[in-house]
């Protein structure tokens, strides 16, 4: 599933990245791996970006940059 | 045993090898004692590296709870009471080592030992407490190079609301490096930082073995990372996410994301810091006024009757204390943006316009150089390095200027005064709808300029941080407050006290004999001119007046317009010195304040007024757009790495100032605007 399409304020774990090479490099190294687990926390006005967290932090992804997010 | 006393001894020829203990033969020193080392504090952007700096240094660098806020290296010796000195090198947050931005690779080359100029004998790495898994990724990376290293952990107040600890011994022992809890707001922990750090430079057999062999591949490191972690028992209750505590990070955030109030409510917080520029000023204003008119009055009773008198007492005390009367609102402007800096929010506000500025080809980082831009233009270009791709980086540092920074306060607030007497309360608002309309204009033209000009290349990411939101503390809130404010005044400082001189001198002398002579007596060539229409600034000034008729101003206000370009707060005091001599004859006009000179002034030989509503809405316009800063073109250049954007914007600007103002003079005049 895609994280998009998870529901807000739920807990998922991520299965893999799907995406542009050093995009997805970039994300790795904020800590956003396979198997931890991240949710949805809101949009903001206009529904993007969304704000996810991801150990014990708060990240504001664009959803270009959240479509490539696979989720269980 | 007292490590600074180690370093010195050991290393000294002077020391004979009798006296020397045991372990120093065993363990000589890496670096030689007589040479000031050099130590660097690295890690992710917004782990307290510059408060830590702060704390080492006793200096008043600029820190903020926003990922971003160091781009350059600053450099600053440790303070006294902490032993023998230690040169301390800030360096930028690094979030990835790939793809990195430019102030990322920057620290990247420093750390990696690529750096020209700055070569670290260790480093001090910078862990937040509460992301330990992020942070000493990073950490590990530094570790890998093989330079001495300690880790500093901050944040441990933030741990202990949220519940968690962390034992720093075990921790210690388990990545095999020294792990210290430092507050460098308050200086906890420095004192034991500074030992452990001389420790490890004179122990060359300390290595941090185990976090140096974590690999840079992120899913193994952090698989790593997790596993070392867990075994050593030093963190109690982990947090991975905070969905379900309810903090009060999340209930905030709830408020100001919100999908309908989150837009109001930024430009509720941000009109409302800039209205209250100007209410909360108010008092302070009037205070040094008045401490700046007697002073004049007293030099001119104390020092004997003549031209020095009059040229301290209305050049100098004069000119200098048109712009010190605004002082008040440029300290309260750096003091409310270093609280809004320190409270978290400007990544919340970045968020929240992401959107719009990316359609216009902006990026949302690219609101804090923008923000930033408020307080100086200069910084604010630097900021931009945080924004990853090139295209947007350079739209950002384009519309910089336009952003209304502190040197355009005073201008504004002068004529803001003169526009609505007593008004306090309209000019607050007023001006809170400049600042806004500067950020609009700036996004607008961003778009204009970009669709027109430079080419769109391919999506960049956002991916950015939301700390957690953080109380501010007052003292280090005040002392980053002056540390700006200190630096307002330097700059803007002799650019005033200079070109006030310069002006009086110019509008107090002229050439020629029709002069009437003063009693004080002068040479045939140089006559004080008690009529101002004669004096050289006069001769200067008037060959202005074709350009300056269209914007409806004499020629008194074109010098100011001129110097301006010294610093645009010069303006202020120009308006000062002209007017006041042009009613030198006038007992009652010297008395008045420069609010009521520039009110009753009118146009040579007539008495139509030079400020009107039209007249001062039409400087305003032009002050709004005109790049009058010489320092912005050079730091752009420099940044830019040609001189092909910094002239444009100068050109541009300039150029679309004066032609708006006009239009907005004419326009009013049209409607019936006096
Ligand atoms: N609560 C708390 N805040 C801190 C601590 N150290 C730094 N800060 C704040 O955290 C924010 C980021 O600090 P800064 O030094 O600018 O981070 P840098 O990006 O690593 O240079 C600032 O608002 C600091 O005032 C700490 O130990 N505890
Ligand atoms: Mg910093």
């Amino acid at each position: 599933m895609k994280l998009l399409d998870a529901p807000i304020n739920t807990c998922c774990r991520i299965e893999r990245l799907d995406g542009p090479e050093t995009e997805c490099r970039r994300l790795l190294d904020l800590g956003l791996t396979p198997g931890e687990e991240m949710a949805v926390v809101q949009a903001v006005p206009f529904g993007d970006p969304l704000v996810v967290e991801v150990r014990g932090m708060r990240l504001a992804l664009r959803r270009r940059e959240a479509a490539w997010i696979r989720v269980l | 045993m007292d490590q600074s006393a180690l370093i010195n001894s050991s290393a000294l020829t002077t020391t004979s090898t009798e006296t020397r203990t045991a372990e120093e033969q065993a363990a000589p020193p890496v670096t030689p004692a007589d040479r000031v080392l050099t130590v660097c504090l690295a890690g992710v952007p917004n782990a307290g590296k510059t408060a830590l700096m702060n704390g080492l240094t006793g200096g008043g660098f600029h820190t903020a709870n926003y990922p971003g806020v160091t781009v350059t290296i600053s450099r600053g010796k440790s303070r006294a009471e902490l032993g023998a000195e230690i040169s301390f090198v800030d360096l930028p947050g690094v979030h990835s080592t790939v793809a990195p931005t430019i102030e990322e690779e920057l620290s990247c080359s420093v750390i990696e030992g690529r750096h020209d100029s700055i070569h670290p004998d260790a480093l001090i790495i910078v862990v937040d407490a509460t992301q330990l898994e992020r942070h000493l990724k990073f950490a590990a990376f530094v570790a890998r190079q093989g330079k001495p290293v300690v880790v500093a952990l901050t944040m441990m107040d933030l741990l202990a609301k949220s519940g968690q600890t962390i034992n720093s011994k075990k921790l210690s022992e388990a990545l095999g490096v020294a792990v210290v809890p430092v507050d460098g707001r308050t200086g906890w922990g420095v004192g034991e930082l500074m030992t452990a750090l001389r420790e490890r430079l004179t122990n060359p057999f300390i290595t941090a073995a185990v976090l140096a062999e974590i690999p840079d591949e992120p899913v193994e490191a952090y698989r790593r990372l997790r596993a070392i972690l867990d075994a050593s028992g030093a963190v109690k209750k982990s947090r991975p996410l905070m969905l379900a505590e309810n903090s009060l990070t999340a209930r905030i955030d709830k408020v100001v994301l919100h999908r309908y109030a989150g837009l109001p409510i930024f430009f509720i917080i941000l009109g409302g810091l800039f209205a209250s520029i100007f209410w909360l000023a108010q008092p302070f204003m009037d205070f040094i006024e008045w401490l700046f008119k007697e002073a004049g009055a007293l030099t001119l009773a104390v020092l004997p009757e003549g031209i020095l008198a009059r040229f301290i007492a209305e050049g100098i005390i004069g000119g200098v204390g048109a712009v010190a009367v605004f002082f008040p609102q440029i300290l309260i402007l750096f003091f409310l943006m270093t609280l809004l800096e320190d409270s978290g929010y400007l990544s919340r506000g970045a968020a929240l316009v992401d959107r719009p500025l990316s359609a216009l080809g902006l990026h949302g980082r690219s609101f804090v150089p923008m923000l930033s831009g408020f307080a100086c233009a200069i910084p604010a270009v630097l900021a931009a390095r945080t924004i990853p791709s090139k295209r947007e980086r350079l739209l950002t540092i384009w519309i910089i200027p336009l952003m209304s920074c502190s040197a355009r306060l005073p201008v504004y607030a002068l004529l803001l005064a003169a526009l609505l007497p007593g008004a306090v309360g309209k000019a607050g608002l007023a001006l809170a709808c400049i600042y806004l309309a500067s950020l609009l204009t700036g996004s607008l033209t961003a778009g204009i300029i970009g669709k027109l000009f430079i080419r769109k290349k391919s999506d960049s990411m956002l991916a950015m941080e939301m700390p957690l939101y953080r109380r501010p503390l007052i003292k280090p809130t005040l002392k980053i407050t002056w540390s700006r404010a200190s630096a307002y005044l330097k700059r803007a400082g002799a650019p005033i006290i200079i070109i006030s001189s310069i002006l009086w001198m110019l509008s107090n002398f002229g050439l020629g004999a029709q002069q009437p002579k003063r009693e004080d007596g002068t040479s045939a060539a140089f006559i004080t001119a008690s009529d101002l229409d004669h004096s050289f600034a006069a001769q200067l000034g008037q060959s202005l007046e074709p350009v300056l008729r269209p914007m409806a101003v004499d020629w008194r206000v074109g010098v100011g317009l001129i110097s301006a370009f010294a610093a645009r707060e010069v303006f202020v005091s120009t308006m000062a010195i002209v007017f006041h001599v042009a009613d030198e004859n006038n007992e009652q006009a010297q008395q008045a304040g420069l609010l009521d000179t520039m009110r009753e002034a009118t146009f040579a030989n007539s008495s139509q007024r030079v400020f009107t509503p039209s007249s001062i809405i039409g400087l305003m316009v032009f002050f709004f757009f005109s790049l009058q800063c010489l320092s912005t073109v050079s730091v752009v250049r420099a940044e830019t790495n040609s001189w092909k954007m910094a002239g444009l914007q100068l050109l541009f600007y300039t150029g679309l100032g004066y032609l708006l103002s006009v239009a907005v003079v004419q326009g009013l005049r049209v409607i019936g605007v006096a």
